[in-house]
């Protein structure tokens, strides 16, 4: 057992080593690239929060997403907040908006659940959208203005990798910890966990709050790489896509959508390059994907290991 | 001793190579970032046509300062960041010389930040919001395209002559249009003190359904209506306007409801009767340059150039005198000598005006009117605005620049 | 912001009028929506894609046939067809292996098929700007009182009772329509009494995709025919279906009804907030009533 983790340690030692090496041997375009992957990695992580591991239908996930993203944006540019005001309002106005939707679509079954929060996410789009005195409506924000210190292709490498390895550390542990155990029997069974005392809809309120607030983050992240905020960051097809993105990678595990927003983000820059009918491409790959493997790819390696696809479940 | 022989020759001929290699021209590359999906495209894909035709020409007679020119395109899909991560892959990755497009001026404005930060002259070959070489505008930005500052200019002119005095503004919700919109207003007020705006409508880009805008704007019962619909609009509205009889009722303003790539788009449907603005018409002037530009383009693409196809004429053949002139591949140099360059196209001469990268082209106002020569309707009673008239002084830009930098 | 300059009576009237016509279009497609949500339990993401189809096959098959009014009728009644059809075909050999699983991994299933439709479309028809001519008699507008109101849109106020009224007569008085509802409320039972609840399946998502194909070739002389009007519908559809009850196909009507009207009115009261009206309507629905209007067959 203690052998193990401390493979798994090493291992992960070694891949963050790697990752922070990556500025001296990849070119301009694949750092900017690899720095892309690691915030859409931590918005896939997020929904896998509460979708692998808490079960729910989080159908529009990039509502907050977006929110995070125009908080850092607006914040900075209309409010002219110094950045690390903006960076601390971006998840907790997301947390905000998750308690809000949260508080509205916690108690209803799955697919109510998913569609009520399609409905929502799509009014906060239109609001936002629509708004051009303050959101600059289609337009975007463009040109926001970022500390000194970041503004090298280098500096925002690291910053967004710092950020996200924090991030993924802290969610690690908080699926890990009790709650998460809670969380995930919820998900194996929720007429149980209620009946042996657990409050189902205070913690999945909880778990979508967490959820929100690490979405949020990623939001920011994407305005310090892109300098740049669209109303599309909360459309109802990102939210998809992030969706096949935990379930390219493996919604069971937890590394699983950081791999899965590697393919996606893979497939499109580069099948992009060859065919401008790369959407056709992942649209085939997604039916493979569903007809064949599941669990995603996480889960054929974990079926070759021998790991169980499922989770533990508490006590074991 | 043979083998130790056979390696150095080998090295040998790879370094000889690998010199030869750097020693031969590089490539002059040109990337284009426009959309080529939806309505929007029936404007850019004579742009980047007529581009591709004078890039043919200009490689055959043996490229600029002995490189060949090559041209990357990429299609946006009229979304800024679907736009942006392109531009990025192709100044960051390909290493493009020049980047040229994009035909939303949303789009236009955020790339021209990027080029900015990036030290590579973008050329703005359709967006034509007045920030883009105006309030925003600076080093490495030009326009081939003209802006709405002097289609405001040009439009109020004749607008002022007309009698009506209550105004509908309706439009796009987003940067081109408020700037259309408010431009051609501030002008028209100017001349004409005594005009009223009733109200406003601003729809979201890509509406596809204008019959409850249109049935809301009647029921105001304007006596004229400015239309500042863009890439996206132009063509669906002027198609709906006629479909709904809007047009029979109220005369309607619209830049672009002349040209070609409106008209020829929507075909026997397009409403007459409807006032624009243009830069370019294949049938006016009738000049022999014209004729000649005209003849060249049908004969590659078998239809007759629309605007676009003028402007990526200008835009190739500013490039060419550009690095003519800088007499080196060096973009400062290239932006140097393009400050007040001055080239000659098939309505004459064209200049660059050094100090906000703005061409100073000439607008034509018209009025659509059906003919039987063509499947589409043409512009008659055409009143031209010489592009010094047209273009905003010097001082009004210098003013813009300073507030925006406030 | 410019808000409510000018609500008069008539002008709301003829609001009221325009939002109706849109209606129809809504309601077609999103009953098509429900009835597969209610009876295979699917959220057929690829609708606003076949309602697309459906938009883009009326326009070639007008062309095709020589591009004036009559040629749109006949249109209007291949292209729905045409497009029941593909999804037969699709239905026959993919949908149909994955009955047993998880709603969202038919959900995501229908998704892909949303993306590879989308692009085939572009493959097909290429990028370039389509667009279909009205019929001659339906140009114009007729004129109420002192305001027009467009032909087209009155003849969209008819064909939708029409449509109604042939959805009622079909799941209420013919036999695939009673084992259809049957099999939405209790789909084992069904079986067991020995039919083949897989061919009732095949024909309900045939119907409903017909009904996404009609809605899109009514729509196609109106709009822009181009990629991306499938986005706008989709989250369209879901709401009203959502907002009307799960499954239920007259929910769909009202949840329709109360769609089109807002979004109308919003126009001529906020027209800058005006694609808000619809979803607050919805929202405000679904926290008093959180299953839908009517009762949803879930």
């Amino acid at each position: 057992m203690r052998g193990n983790n401390l493979k798994y340690g090493l291992f992960l030692a070694v891949l963050l080593a790697a990752f922070a090496l990556m500025p001296f041997v990849l070119s301009r375009f694949y750092l900017y690239f690899l720095g892309t992957i690691l915030v859409m990695g931590l918005l896939a992580t997020s929904l896998n929060l509460v979708l692998g591991y808490g079960g729910m239908y989080q159908f529009h996930h990039a509502v907050f997403y977006g929110a995070g993203a125009y908080a850092f944006a607006l914040a900075t540019t209309k409010g002219n907040w110094p950045f690390w005001a903006s960076m601390a309002l971006a998840p907790v106005f997301s947390a905000l908006l998750g308690l809000l939707m949260g508080l509205i679509t916690v108690r209803l079954n799955k697919l109510y659940f998913g569609m009520l929060q399609i409905s929502l996410g799509s009014l906060v789009w239109a609001l936002v959208y629509r708004w051009y005195s303050f959101t600059g409506g289609d337009d975007g924000i463009h040109g926001v203005p970022l500390p000194d210190w970041l503004t090298t292709p280098k500096a925002t490498y690291y910053f967004v990798l710092v950020l996200v390895t924090i991030a993924l550390f802290i969610m690690f542990r908080i699926v890990n910890s009790p709650f998460g155990k809670i969380f995930q029997a919820i998900r194996d069974n929720p007429t149980r966990s209620e009946a042996i005392g657990v409050n189902v809809a205070r913690h999945q309120l909880v778990g979508l709050i967490i959820a929100a607030f690490f979405a949020g983050i990623a939001g920011a992240l994407f305005v310090v790489i892109e300098d740049t905020a669209v109303p599309d960051l909360m459309f109802w097809n990102l939210s998809m896509e992030i969706l096949i993105m935990c379930l390219l990678g493996g919604w069971f595990s937890f590394s699983g959508p950081m791999l899965g927003a590697a393919m996606v983000m893979g497939l499109r820059t580069f099948a992009g390059m060859f065919t401008e009918y790369w959407t056709l491409i992942l649209g085939l790959v997604l039916m493979a994907l569903i007809f064949f493997l599941p669990n995603g790819i996480m889960g054929l390696f974990d079926s070759k290991t021998g790991h169980k696809p499922a989770p533990d479940l508490p006590g074991a | 001793m043979r083998r130790t022989k056979l390696i150095g020759l080998a090295l040998t001929l790879c370094v000889g190579l690998a010199v030869a290699g750097s020693a031969m021209a590089k490539n002059i590359k040109v990337g284009i970032v426009d959309t080529y999906s939806g309505p929007p495209s029936a404007y850019t894909n004579d742009v980047r046509d007529s581009f591709a035709l004078q890039v043919e020409k200009i490689n055959a007679a043996g490229g600029i300062l002995g490189n060949q020119v090559e041209v990357i395109t990429r299609d946006d899909k009229y979304k800024a960041d679907i736009a942006l991560g392109e531009a990025k892959e192709l100044l960051i990755k390909e290493e493009v010389d020049i980047l040229m497009g994009s035909i939303n001026s949303a789009i236009a404005l955020a790339i021209s930040d990027l080029c900015k930060k990036e030290k590579v002259p973008y050329i703005v070959s359709f967006s034509k919001s007045d920030n883009i070489t105006g309030a925003k505008g600076h080093r490495y930005v030009f326009a081939v395209t003209e802006n709405t500052a002097m289609i405001g200019k040009a439009g109020a002119e004749a607008l002022a002559k007309k009698p009506y005095k209550n105004y509908w503004i309706a439009g796009d919700d987003y940067e081109y249009g408020h700037a259309v919109g408010g431009d051609v207003w501030a002008y028209l007020q100017k001349l004409r003190p005594d005009v009223k705006l009733l109200g406003e409508t601003w729809w979201k880009v890509g509406t596809p359904d204008f019959t409850s805008y249109i049935t809301a704007i009647q029921a105001a019962k304007p006596d004229a209506v400015i239309v500042a619909t863009g890439g996206a609009g132009c063509i669906p509205f002027l198609k709906a306007a006629k479909a709904t009889g809007f047009a029979a009722q109220v005369p309607i303003f619209m830049h672009t409801a002349t040209e070609l790539s409106t008209l020829k788009a929507i075909g026997p449907d397009a409403p007459e009767g409807v006032m624009g603005t243009a830069n370019y018409m294949f049938y006016y002037p009738d000049t022999q340059a014209n004729k000649d530009f005209v003849k060249e383009f049908k004969a590659k693409y078998n239809r007759e150039p629309a605007v676009g196809a003028y402007y990526g004429y200008l835009a190739a053949n500013f490039i060419k005198s550009a690095y003519a002139k800088a007499g080196k591949v060096d973009k400062e140099a290239f932006i140097d000598a393009l400050e007040g360059m001055k080239v000659t196209g098939p309505l004459g001469e064209v200049e660059m005006r050094a100090f906000d990268h703005q061409a100073m082209l000439s607008m034509f106002m018209g009025v659509t009117k059906k003919v039987p020569d063509y499947p589409f309707l043409i512009a008659t009673e055409i009143v031209t605005v010489p592009g010094a008239d047209a273009i905003p002084p010097i001082d009004v830009i210098k003013k813009a620049r300073e507030k925006a930098q406030q | 912001m410019i808000f409510a300059p000018q609500v008069t009576l008539t002008a709301l009237g003829q609001q009221i009028l325009v939002g109706l016509s849109k209606t129809t279009i809504l309601f077609i497609v999103s009953s098509g929506l429900s009835l597969v949500l209610g009876v295979l339990r699917i959220p057929n993401v690829a609708h606003g894609a076949l309602y697309m189809i459906g938009a883009f096959l009326a326009f070639t098959f007008t062309q095709y046939m020589g591009g004036s009014g009559p040629a749109f009728f006949a249109a209007l009644l291949l292209a729905p067809a045409a497009v029941a059809l593909l999804s037969l075909l699709v239905e026959r050999t993919m949908l149909s292996r994955l009955y047993e699983r998880e709603h969202m991994m038919l959900m995501l299933f229908t998704f892909s098929l949303a993306l590879v439709f989308g692009d085939l479309v572009k493959m097909v028809w290429g990028s370039d700007y389509r667009s279909l001519s009205l019929p001659e008699g339906f140009q114009g507008s007729f004129m109420i009182g002192t305001l027009p109101m467009p032909r087209y849109s009155m003849f969209l106020l008819v064909v939708g009772p029409l449509v109604a009224a042939g959805l009622w007569y079909l799941t209420n008085r013919t036999k695939i329509g009673k084992i259809a509802r049957a099999a939405a409320v209790h789909r084992e039972m069904v079986g067991a009494v020995g039919i083949n609840v897989s061919w009732v399946f095949a024909a309900v998502f045939m119907i409903g995709c017909y009904l996404a194909g009609l809605g899109g070739a009514l729509v196609a002389p109106t709009q822009n025919i181009s990629q991306g009007m499938d986005h706008t519908i989709i989250i369209e559809a879901f709401l009203i279906v959502i907002a009307g009850g799960l499954g239920n196909i007259w929910g769909a009507l009202l949840g329709a009804l109360i769609f089109g009207v807002a979004d109308s009115v919003g126009v001529l009261v906020w027209p800058q907030f005006a694609i808000v009206f619809p979803y607050v309507a919805v929202i405000v629905i679904l926290t008093l009533r959180p299953s839908g209007l009517l009762k949803s067959t879930w």
